[in-house]
């Protein structure tokens, strides 16, 4: 089924989502990264490249590598920002006969919708080798301030890279989808957008489901890049004042100083300063000399004071175009990676007299917003069934009072789990199912849901019966529980309302307090564990002193037979140590009897199989159970 | 469909029962209304039963195609887990080279230069070891699959090569963790 992605198609980075499972995902590209950078080129091979590795050759080939196209998307030649920004460029920029722009790339001239197909085509198959899927379609986002003619170059660059656009969305519509402001009544929401390279402010009104743009501004070369020069700059003054060099001179000494820029000032988004520590960064006559300076926050918040201050303008006459004043706006969104800056989000902050939402990645929310609609448009394919969890885990009690659980908690439903479970005394004919709902270690400390008997077990040893328990929660959340002796096929089982089990508050109760009782619980259960494998360690002692009869030593029988009387002792208390350390003590004795036993004969011997898995509480048929009979709690 | 047909039928087989055309009609309408409420319900049922198949193989299939990527990423994330870490120790191996480069003449011979040295090498071994492994560069066809520009020379040639190794580059199996930073000049290919 092929899959519609969501492309977040920007003027220095583009992002790909899509939903999966109902949750929107962002799609690494082929070199596992998130973003992908909005270049491309034609290589002197004529080898057409497109992102990271377009990016890395454009030095060497600058007449024939493009960025940031999308600022002469849809535009005339002779449009005024066409004039403007064609100088900023190093690419040979033409006018087609209607007057549309051209841009001369690989010895053609292209329109700026073929360039852009370059990079959606580099996304599409990105996308496809991460689906293991064809994708056919797209749903691509455009400023808000795109007109016709822009909007429809981006859908031709879609229909040129091979991809259906099924909708083109605004930027701050696809920022509000990714936030669910869709879901609210008519709201008012500005999305202030600081990127890599633009600034844009939007004011949407949200009505019946329906976002309409109010108004737009922005600053189209205000970003986070101007943020890193100014640091950059910062850095290379203190320098040259410190040791009268000009670090901007130097190739890759200014390759250091932006990649130490640009990582302080993410760091400083989160501490109060930060060490840049360049050594060696250059040499002059005295020898080599290092770069070491800290920056504080503070510092960094002055160097960029202005640009933040520059991006006031933009909004207040955005709202001013709206007819709204900050009261008015309901939300506000960051979008963008530079309003991970504090100062930035203060100076949002302030402006709108209101905190702004942040929790969605500011780089990938366009794209996240992009894919919720992609999966809007194409519907529900499958229908979504919610599903619920089971809130407290799920189990029954065995040997010792111990809850043994067979469903964890938060699992989702429906569900089903088995296990063996075996008797815990010789001739036992009956089990006794014990269901109950909760954390603690003990059965006795959760909340009972019912019982059951299930009998007709034929009488052997301890431990050789196979009783299937089988827990099943079907989607309601009505809880089947039944009980199945292998060797008869005979079965019982009992039934368990939803409603049966606890609040919400007694639930969130139970789950504290079981985490309030860990230690002390886990203490009780320590106990019983060392008490069962104890016990069981002595029966089976017996069982072999009885079975190997003749065969050993009385040295050796007096021994064991001292060792299990001890451990029979030890059971009568409580101290676990003791239980542990004399089981231990048989054991290594026990160990000894199968050195001699083996070293007489060739192992021909049946050995006791070990019991099958935990057991539960039973009474022996000595002890007047009634049969068949189940009572629910 | 319905009623109409049932009487068609009805009257053209002659009035199976021998009743009177009227009663005929009335009592073929009745059974007609009934067979025809339950084909329809039965129509609604075999669309409600395909729906719920259908949802149920799209189920399963969306689970073992995430099964499938989650196999994938499991397998990339112990394959390129360091790839993160490596990159950042990276800058501090440079540094190391930076310095020992940069050696001063006077004290090159000291013991203790060689302890640098060794430092320098030991830290390049660990990351060889945990597969990190340094790009070709110096004298190769520019790639930008491996290699970043960010100088240029002119010169006489159609080919693109590698002058000057700014900073070195990295692959961690297969993927590279740093481009190598490279000044890129000119040469002849072999045919000219």
């Amino acid at each position: 089924m092929p899959r519609v992605i969501g492309i977040d198609l920007g003027t220095t980075n583009s992002v790909v989502a899509v939903m999966e499972g109902g949750e929107p995902v962002v799609i690494p590209n082929a070199e596992g990264g998130r973003l992908t950078p909005s270049v491309v080129a034609i290589s002197k091979t004529g080898e057409r490249l497109a992102g990271q590795v377009a990016k890395r050759q454009s030095v060497t080939n600058s007449d024939n590598t493009i960025s940031s196209i999308k600022r002469f998307m849809g535009r005339k030649f002779t449009d005024p920002h066409v004039e403007r920004d064609r100088k900023l460029v190093p690419y040979k920029m033409s006018e087609a006969p209607n007057g549309d722009v051209r841009v001369t790339m690989g010895g053609k001239a292209s329109s700026p919708a073929e360039v852009s197909a370059m990079i959606l085509q580099k996304l599409k198959q990105d996308a496809e080798a991460y689906l293991g899927e064809k994708v056919t379609e797209a749903v691509i986002t455009v400023p808000a301030y795109f007109n016709d003619s822009q909007r429809q170059a981006t859908k031709d660059a879609g229909t040129i890279a091979g991809l259906n656009v099924l909708r083109i969305i605004n930027e701050p519509t696809a920022a509000s989808l990714a936030y669910g402001m869709d879901k609210k009544k008519d709201e008012t929401i500005a999305v202030y957008d600081l990127g890599g390279g633009t600034f844009d402010i939007s004011i949407l009104q949200l009505g019946e489901g329906v976002f309409e743009v109010k108004s737009t501004n922005g600053d189209t070369h205000l970003g986070g890049d101007d943020f890193d020069q100014r640091v950059i700059d910062w850095l290379a003054d203190e320098f040259k004042k410190e040791n009268g060099i000009d670090l901007r001179q130097d190739r890759m000494a200014l390759q250091r100083l932006k990649e130490g820029a640009e990582k302080a000032k993410i760091e400083l988004s989160s501490t109060m300063s930060t060490d840049i520590n360049l050594p060696f960064i250059t040499a002059d006559a005295s020898g080599p000399k290092h770069l070491t300076i800290n920056l504080t926050r503070s510092k960094l918040e002055q160097l960029t004071a202005e640009l933040i201050e520059r991006s006031v303008g933009p909004v207040n006459q955005a709202m001013a175009d709206a007819g709204l004043n900050a009261s008015q706006i309901d939300e506000v969104i960051l979008v963008g990676g530079q309003t991970r800056m504090p100062a930035v989000q203060e100076s949002v902050k302030r402006l709108f007299n209101k905190e702004p939402h942040k929790g969605v990645n500011p780089d990938e929310v366009v794209a996240i917003g992009a894919a919720i609609q992609a999966g809007v448009l194409k519907g529900e394919v499958r229908d979504v069934l919610l599903l619920d969890v089971t809130p407290l885990s799920l189990g029954i009690e065995t040997l010792g009072g111990v809850a043994t659980k067979l469903i964890d908690r938060n699992t989702t439903i429906p569900t089903s789990k088995s296990q063996i479970f075996s008797t815990a005394a010789d001739n036992q004919t009956s089990v006794e199912i014990h269901v109950f709902q909760g954390e603690r270690p003990m059965a006795s400390e959760n909340k009972s849901l019912g019982r059951f008997i299930l009998d007709g077990i034929p009488p052997t040893s301890r431990g050789m019966p196979q009783v299937e328990v089988t827990f099943d929660i079907d989607a309601n959340g009505i809880l089947n529980v039944s009980a199945k002796d292998k060797a008869t096929a005979k079965e019982q089982r009992i039934t368990i309302q939803a409603s049966s089990g606890l609040s919400k508050e007694e639930i969130d109760k139970m789950v504290k307090e079981a985490e309030l009782h860990a230690s002390e619980d886990q203490k009780r259960k320590d106990l019983v564990e060392a008490r069962n494998t104890a016990d069981s360690a002595a029966y089976q002692a017996e069982k072999m002193l009885k079975d190997l009869e003749g065969k050993y030593s009385a040295e050796l029988k007096e021994e064991i037979e001292g060792k299990i009387a001890a451990v029979r002792s030890a059971l009568q208390g409580e101290d676990v140590e003791n239980i542990r350390r004399t089981a231990e003590e048989l054991q290594q004795s026990m160990q000894k009897l199968g050195q001699a036993i083996y070293g007489q004969q060739q192992p021909g011997g049946q050995q006791p199989p070990p019991p099958g898995g935990e057991q539960p509480g039973g009474k022996g048929p000595d002890e007047g159970t009634v049969e068949g009979e189940f009572r629910e709690v | 469909m319905g009623s109409e047909q049932e009487k068609a039928e009805g009257e053209g087989e002659g009035g199976t029962r021998g009743e009177t055309p009227a009663e005929e009609a009335v009592t073929g309408a009745n059974t007609g209304r009934d067979a025809e409420s339950h084909r329809s319900q039965l129509e609604e049922e075999k669309l409600k039963a395909e729906r719920c198949l259908t949802n149920w193989q799209r189920a399963e299939a969306d689970l073992a195609n995430f099964k499938r990527r989650t196999e994938q990423e499991k397998a990339d994330l112990i394959r390129y887990a360091n790839a993160s870490l490596i990159g950042k120790i990276l800058p501090v191996l440079d540094d190391f080279e930076r310095a020992i480069g940069a050696i001063p003449e006077d004290i090159s011979s000291a013991g203790w230069i060689d302890g640098i040295k060794l430092i320098d090498r030991k830290l390049y071994n660990l990351l060889e070891q945990e597969g990190a492994t340094p790009i070709d560069a110096l004298g190769q066809d520019f790639d930008p699959h491996v290699h970043e520009a960010v100088m240029r020379e002119d010169g006489e040639g159609d080919l693109d090569v590698v002058v000057e190794e700014l900073q070195k580059g990295y692959k961690l199996n297969d993927r590279v963790i740093r481009p190598t930073m490279v000044k890129v000049g000119r040469r002849k290919s072999a045919s000219h």
